[in-house]
């Protein structure tokens, strides 16, 4: 359990004119929650695809869970792609198992194990059911199944929580603390940052192929300087240009402010009075991983 | 122990295939044709309408002739019931020739026949007949004609007979003053299909003979009639100039050319019937191998679509590699093509060859008989198999290429061109290859390895040399080799892509891509 899950050195990969992944490098470590964060066209799955060595990278190294040939170690893995497909007429349980099976368990086992965990997602009876049979919700359930019934020790998660109504996305994130309590590694992509927040241990902001920054959530909200939470009843043109703050991201009755390095707290509190602005909430703190993020992203566009 | 990935990639999908109506149908569809092919022509032998007819005999004595000729020929039929031993049903009458025939010569059964047909047979013929045949045709003789003048079609049809009568019935001539506007009318309400009009003296000449029908373009029942008028009128010819009815025989008698091949041995042997139609039996082969090669690789193509389409892909990818993934599926479909073409055979073989001898009806299969000589034969059979496995993998390979780098069949359809047209010309140049089996332009094409399988199973009936169809195999062989290399490649890189897909130009610059490279083009992420 020492070496890194997933270890990235210099990957780089164009696909014609777009260059879709620069000089990239990152170190997952085993046991972790991880997740890559950013806007849609970052990068996000172009990474994914070659750690899964769907792509081969055109410069760099990628070795997972310590091997640097990506057929040796495709069994240890589990992928879901952003895109998920079912073959339509095959039986629920037989597909699981057919899959499971493709990842080297033997056939009996397989299918012994396609319906103990059909049974523990409470999908029991659709066992013998073929698989166009299924809603949405239940589909996307089966498909998280067949990419964790080999008991992968990388699981590799693109958007997995998109598209999910709020009781399967609070499945989906009981699913992955569970397999983060069993010692084993997560890897998600997202481009909704409040979700990394909450669950992830490490982050990766990457942005038009680009790492931002990586490190452990705190760390990198911590590094961006302070924001403060604002819960608030007033007009939102009343936060407009307050003394030593850089940007407010303003959602009508709550707003981030970030502030300035040298900024005076109690100054801004003192303003926002001042203007009439009635505070329920003044809170202190690290700024979210998303006033992060456009904090270096704005500063990059600005250079 | 867990299964080799290929195997598992491949098993899945003919099972799936099993699953589809196509599977079945196409299965099925053969031992159906077969069935039709082989039971059309004996049915409508059985069931075409029988024609009625009447004759105007202005001569007064050559319709009776005529019966007497077609009398003739069904008598032998119905000798040949008799001999059979106890027809079932049938009248008194046969039951008696059946005993009679029993105690009689070769030669006094001939004699019996042609004199039972006619209707005052030369008295000093019969005397040459023995005594029980000559009391059979004082008593019985005329008993028979009559029953087979007038007797109901299902007596008939339980002596399972081919008379004359079933085909062409004569009805009665009307009588009164307008014979004539009463048999056109017969022939307006369908009545009749046709009336003869026999003119006053034949033997002169053909003035005022003629065939009147509404349906001009079914003639059988014209020259079935007009062969035994002119043969009836030619002997009273030949007896009015007193030619020696020998020597007429003699002078009409034709010259038969026998026709010989020379056989492997390089001996000139006597050709059989079963010869010619062996000749063009290749065509229903490469036709049947066409379509079998045609819809698998057909098949394979829309699985790849559709699985696609489902964005499946992906995750098969992340637990297979490309080239698993492609050779599992190549060989899946393989599996399920040569599962229909291994039935095929077998019905082939137990439809024209088992069946028949368990019922033994060897010769049942009539126009169709030289079915069983090509069922037995392994050349033809194993060909096929060999042939079928060998095209498939090679369009199957080019089409699972077309497959991973288009989102839709109809974007299939420009790259598909190139392939389907080369496709015709074994099919357009069949007719003239089983013609000259060994000809220059056959040699040529068994050459072009596209073309190997059907050209080859088209010149089955040659047949070819043996260092052609191993010279043509191994250059087969090693396409497939090439083309599944480079299609692994195009698989690669295609079958991720989204997108508009690729022109031909496009694909064949990835053939020089290194392993695992993408090449220039968007992807949208």
């Amino acid at each position: 359990m020492t070496a890194d899950a997933l270890l990235l050195e210099h990957v780089d990969k164009r696909f014609g004119e777009v260059h879709a992944v620069r000089d990239l490098s990152l170190q997952v470590p085993p046991g972790s929650i991880y997740g890559f964060l950013g806007p849609n066209g970052a990068g996000k799955t172009t990474t994914i695809r070659m750690i899964m060595s769907v792509f081969l990278p055109d410069s760099g190294k990628i070795r997972v869970l310590g091997s640097e040939d990506p057929l040796a170690v495709k069994d240890r893995l589990g992928y879901l792609p952003e895109e998920k497909g079912l073959y339509k007429k095959m039986r629920l349980a037989e597909l699981i198992a057919f899959f499971t099976e493709l990842k080297g368990v033997d056939g009996a086992t397989a299918r012994r194990r396609a319906r103990e965990l059909l049974d523990r997602f409470d999908l029991g009876e659709w066992a013998d059911r073929r698989c166009e049979s299924l809603s949405k919700g239940m589909a996307q359930k089966v498909q998280l199944l067949v990419t964790l019934s080999h008991e992968p020790e990388l699981v590799i998660l693109d958007e997995p929580f998109s598209g999910l109504d709020p009781v399967n996305r609070d499945t989906m994130r009981d699913v992955v603390l569970q397999l983060k309590r069993d010692g084993r590694t997560v890897i998600f992509s997202t481009h909704i940052m409040e979700q990394a927040e909450q669950i992830c241990d490490h982050v990766l902001l990457i942005n038009k192929g680009e790492k931002v920054i990586d490190g452990t959530v705190d760390e990198v909200r911590r590094g961006e300087g302070r924001a403060i939470w604002l819960d608030y009843d007033g007009e939102s043109s009343r936060l407009q240009e307050l003394p030593g703050v850089e940007r407010v991201t303003d959602g009508g009755n709550r707003a981030e402010l970030f502030l300035a390095a040298a900024a005076d707290t109690q100054a801004v509190l003192a303003e926002l009075v001042g203007r009439g602005v009635r505070v329920s909430r003044f809170d202190l703190r690290a700024p979210s991983l998303h006033e992060v993020f456009i904090r270096a992203v704005g500063g990059d566009a600005s250079a | 122990m867990p299964r080799s990935k290929l195997y598992l990639v491949a098993r899945r999908e003919y099972l799936e295939n099993l699953r589809t109506k196509a599977f079945w149908i196409g299965i099925l569809s053969f031992p159906l044709v077969l069935c039709l092919v082989t039971g059309v022509p004996i049915l409508l032998l059985k069931t075409k309408e029988t024609r009625t007819y009447a004759v105007l005999d202005q001569s007064g004595s050559i319709m009776e002739a005529v019966e007497d000729s077609i009398l003739a020929d069904d008598m032998a039929q119905l000798f040949a019931a008799a001999e059979r031993q106890d027809p079932e049903g049938g009248p008194e009458a046969l039951h008696q020739l059946a005993a009679v025939l029993a105690g009689l010569d070769e030669e006094s059964r001939e004699t019996l026949r042609l004199l039972a047909a006619q209707t005052s047979p030369a008295p000093e013929e019969i005397q040459r007949l023995p005594e029980a045949a000559r009391t059979w045709l004082r008593l019985h003789a005329t008993r028979l004609r009559s029953w087979w003048r007038g007797a109901p079609d299902a007596e008939m049809d339980k002596l399972n007979l081919k008379l004359a009568r079933d085909q062409f019935r004569r009805l009665d001539t009307p009588s009164g003053a307008d014979i004539r506007d009463e048999l056109n009318r017969m022939i307006d309400d369908g009545r009749l299909f046709a009336y003869f009009v026999i003119g006053p003296d034949p033997v002169a000449g053909p003035e005022g003979c003629d065939y009147v029908s509404n349906n001009l373009t079914d003639n059988e029942l014209q020259n079935w009639y007009g062969r035994r008028v002119s043969a009836i009128v030619r002997q009273r010819r030949i007896a009015s100039e007193r030619i020696d009815p020998q020597t007429a025989r003699w002078i009409q008698s034709p010259i038969h050319f026998a026709s010989q091949k020379v056989g492997t041995a390089g001996a000139v042997e006597e050709v059989e019937k079963t010869d010619t139609a062996r000749q063009w039996a290749p065509i229903a082969f490469v036709y049947a191998l066409w379509i079998a090669i045609f819809t698998s690789s057909q098949m394979l193509l829309n699985n790849m679509i559709e699985e696609k389409s489902n964005r499946i892909l992906e995750v098969l990818l992340s637990s297979v590699s490309a080239f698993e993934m492609m050779a599992g599926k190549i060989a899946g479909m393989a599996a399920s093509g040569l599962t229909v073409v291994f039935f095929w055979a077998l019905s082939l073989v137990s439809l024209v060859v088992v069946l028949p001898t368990a019922l033994g009806l060897g010769a049942a299969l009539g126009p169709v008989g030289f079915l069983g000589d090509i069922a037995a034969d392994p050349l033809y059979l194993t060909s096929f198999v060999a042939y079928f496995l060998m095209g498939y993998l090679f369009y199957a390979t080019l089409l699972a290429g077309i497959g991973s780098v288009c989102n839709s069949i109809k974007e299939t359809q420009n790259l598909m061109t190139p392939i389907i047209l080369p496709m015709m010309i074994p099919l357009l140049s069949m007719f003239s290859i089983v013609k000259d089996p060994n000809g220059i332009l056959a040699r040529i094409l068994s050459f072009i390895p596209p073309f190997t399988p059907f050209v080859m199973m088209n010149r089955a009936a040659g047949p070819p040399a043996a260092w052609e169809y191993l010279a043509t195999t191994i250059l087969l062989l090693a396409t497939i080799v090439v083309t599944l290399r480079g299609t692994a490649k195009v698989f690669r890189i295609g079958v991720l892509m989204t997108g508009k897909p690729p022109r031909l130009l496009e694909i064949l610059r990835w053939f020089a891509l290194r392993e695992g490279a993408t090449p220039a083009r968007k992807e949208p992420e």
